[in-house]
């Protein structure tokens, strides 16, 4: 059994100080803004919850926070599907395998600006690859300019296909730590593929399908630079997420007030969302030894 | 005694300490190794270009002093400007402030540039217009000193012009829209050609087109008028040109970088945007129709020239700047006329009437005597004041409310009304 010692808390310290000062204490003066009206040329003046009331009435609030809700969700759940089956398929024989995993990780070497505006290109409507192809199949184009969904839809996608990599590569690592006695023992008392993935693999790889599904869930609530570059959350503010809602309080508006408290519900929705996973890992983990 | 003595030499040595190293601070506050000045790539290129010189040089040499230019886009110059100008302390010289950026809310962060003027003014000042210095004056102060303007024209292709059998540019609104129609086409190699284009990034080229109706958005004196008979025309034509296939399908994310991109590669017929863009569209290295652009004056309803947007930069001083003083002599060095010409050369929209009758300045710009016909007229897209980014957003999201079919014209610019007048200042 481990006893914890001033050293033990001494060589920890470091990266709780570090969290302390570039975390917690902006946290901190970030939610104190949020109770003020506070721009360029002038004191902050505090003003209560008013910042979070005036939000919560806010159409483009609700309707941000529906699409984030929306995107999120299918970058996510999309990632993981995608991930998990791909890490599966490589855990086993493919030819050509190492290119096949340097293909998938690509993107992740692209940077996002680099890759809306390649997307962008191609998706453009009179000379765009894909809308051009479409087009000359008789196909319908993807209306991505003009129809909310269809956005949401193309931020989903570009999402996914970045930053798969990320979810993949966690899975993989779990995937081929796997023992194939054990694999080979459920074949052994007769267990169907499927039954091998749901009794044995799934439940071997939980824990890093949390790390990865919690880690994806903080980044994807701050999905930015997809939505901002491809739409700016046009047509009519349609396609618009939290964070490009937060953007232009702060950023275009110079509400400092209205954008901190933003920023706090953006943290509190993280959180909702991370604790049931960070409470699964913990007993995953550590309680059940 | 030798206590007294020695008091008496400690006090001697704090004093010439004292005056040594207050001496040596006013020495660093009147010459600095440079002035660091904050702005749009733009403006630099218009102080330093090679082709009309840099109207910086003679006194940076007279000076000693040398400048640090820190360039952004134009959102971010403003954001960067007035953070650092809210510091107790701030390290920037001059900023380039454009008007509908600025306010009386950020008034307190900059210089009242009318008492420098007093004490040391500039050569023939009067000569900018009274309109250019006014946008910049709030809460009484005068905060910054027209340096350019940006002055919307109509540019068109003339090689789509002749393919069409069009001989002149639209002397009437009403003709200027029956052409966008009839240079909306397909050209005989597969390239789909757009009859007229603007930007949706802000309302500027929806403006220009309310008020050639007589119509606008916000006046001058802050009264809301997108609800009015001309604006809603305008708003109803907008609709029907989407509809028509003559905006582009992805208009919605036209910022000016996509309409150059456009009107560059040959795939829309028509545009307003600055005159300056002229030299963009005729750039070899740039444009598959180099030489092939025209500018000239949007037309009115009727006739005549619409009263086109313009946007007007101005030179600042940051209240918390520690050169204050040599930032205005620099500042009165670039307003110069012989400095405004040479601007005016390197592509700078001058804000002296003067130049644009220098003999340099008509052989580059063969637009002049239009530009300077249209600045008889031109105003801001809206006038500055607190809420006018708020303002502006709501503005483009119910016009295309309105172009999308969700909203009719109408009803776009009466739920404009409702969210735009509790903004304005009253």
């Amino acid at each position: 059994m481990w006893t914890l010692r001033p050293v033990h808390y001494l060589m920890v310290a470091p990266v709780h100080l570090l969290l302390l000062v570039f975390i917690f204490v902006p946290a901190l003066y970030v939610g104190w803004l949020s109770l003020t009206h506070s721009s360029f040329g002038g004191p902050p003046e505090f003003v209560g919850l008013e910042n979070y009331a005036t939000m919560l009435a806010d159409r483009i609030f609700w309707r941000s926070f529906w699409n984030t809700f929306l995107v999120v969700n299918i970058v996510v759940y999309g990632e993981l599907a995608l991930g998990l089956g791909l890490a599966l398929l490589l855990a086993g024989w493919v030819p050509f395998k190492r290119v096949v995993i340097a293909i998938i990780l690509a993107p992740y070497a692209i940077t996002e600006v680099t890759a809306v505006i390649m997307w962008r290109y191609m998706l453009e409507p009179d000379v765009g690859m894909i809308n051009y192809a479409l087009k000359s199949l008789g196909v319908p184009q993807i209306e991505w300019a003009v129809e909310p969904f269809s956005a949401l839809m193309v931020v989903s996608v570009l999402a996914i296909w970045q930053h798969l990599p990320f979810t993949f590569l966690i899975l993989y690592a779990a995937v081929t730590t796997i023992p194939n006695e054990l694999i080979e023992s459920a074949k052994v008392d007769g267990a169907t593929p499927w039954q091998t993935f749901w009794f044995v693999k799934l439940r071997l790889i939980l824990p890093a399908v949390f790390v990865a599904l919690m880690f994806r869930y903080i980044f994807a609530m701050r999905i930015f630079s997809e939505v901002w570059l491809l739409t700016e959350g046009g047509p009519a503010r349609m396609t618009e997420v939290l964070a490009v809602y937060l953007y232009r309080q702060a950023f275009r508006y110079h509400e400092f007030g209205a954008a901190s408290a933003t920023g706090w519900m953006l943290l509190l929705l993280s959180l909702v969302i991370a604790l049931p996973y960070l409470r699964a890992m913990y007993v995953k983990m550590f309680r059940d030894g | 005694m030798r206590r007294t003595h020695l008091s008496k030499l400690a006090f001697a040595a704090s004093l010439a300490l004292a005056v040594s190293l207050g001496t040596s601070g006013a020495f660093a506050q009147a010459k600095p190794e440079k002035l660091v000045i904050m702005s749009h790539a733009v403006h630099k290129g218009a102080v330093t270009g090679e082709k009309g010189g840099d109207s910086s040089a003679d006194w940076s040499k007279k000076n000693g002093v040398g400048t640090e230019w820190l360039t952004f886009g134009v959102e971010a110059v403003h954001e960067r400007v007035y953070r650092e100008a809210s510091l107790a302390e701030g390290k920037v010289d001059i900023a380039f402030i454009l008007e509908r950026y600025s306010g009386p809310q950020v008034a307190r962060l900059f210089e009242d540039l009318s008492q420098y003027q007093a004490k040391d003014p500039i050569e023939d000042f009067n000569e900018i217009s009274s309109g250019m210095r006014t946008a910049h004056t709030h809460n009484g102060k005068l905060i910054a000193i027209p340096f350019r303007h940006a002055t919307h024209g109509l540019l068109y292709n003339q090689v789509y012009f002749k393919e069409r059998g069009v001989d002149a540019p639209p002397k009437t609104m009403e003709a200027l829209l029956a052409l966008a129609e009839k240079m909306n086409y397909t050209r005989p190699d597969g390239t789909v050609v757009h009859g007229y284009i603007t930007s949706f990034d802000d309302p500027s080229g929806i403006v220009d087109l309310m008020r050639a109706f007589g119509g606008d958005f916000i006046t001058s004196d802050y009264k809301f008028v997108a609800d009015s008979p001309a604006s809603i025309k305008v708003v109803t034509l907008l609709r029907d040109f989407f509809r028509k296939g003559i905006f582009p399908k992805n208009v919605f994310t036209f910022k000016t970088e996509e309409v150059i991109t456009m009107m560059q590669q040959g795939r829309a017929a028509m545009t307003n945007q600055p005159f300056g863009r002229f030299f963009n569209y005729n750039d070899a290295k740039q444009s598959k129709f180099p030489g092939e652009f025209k500018v000239t004056t949007i037309p009115a309803a009727g006739g005549g020239i619409a009263p086109a947007k313009t946007s007007v930069w101005g030179m600042a001083i940051p209240a918390n700047s520690k050169n204050k003083q040599l930032a205005w002599t620099l500042i009165k060095e670039l307003s110069s006329k012989k400095a405004t010409v040479a601007q005016a050369i390197n592509g700078n929209g001058p804000v002296r009437v003067s130049a644009y009758k220098d003999e340099g300045v008509r052989k580059l710009v063969p637009y002049a005597d239009d530009e300077a016909a249209v600045l008889q007229t031109a105003r801001s897209t809206v006038p500055g004041f607190e809420n006018t980014q708020k303002a502006m957003d709501f503005f483009m999201e119910e016009i295309q409310l309105a172009m999308l079919g969700t909203k009719t014209p109408e009803q776009a610019m009466a739920d404009l009304k409702k969210r735009v007048e509790p903004l304005l200042p009253r």
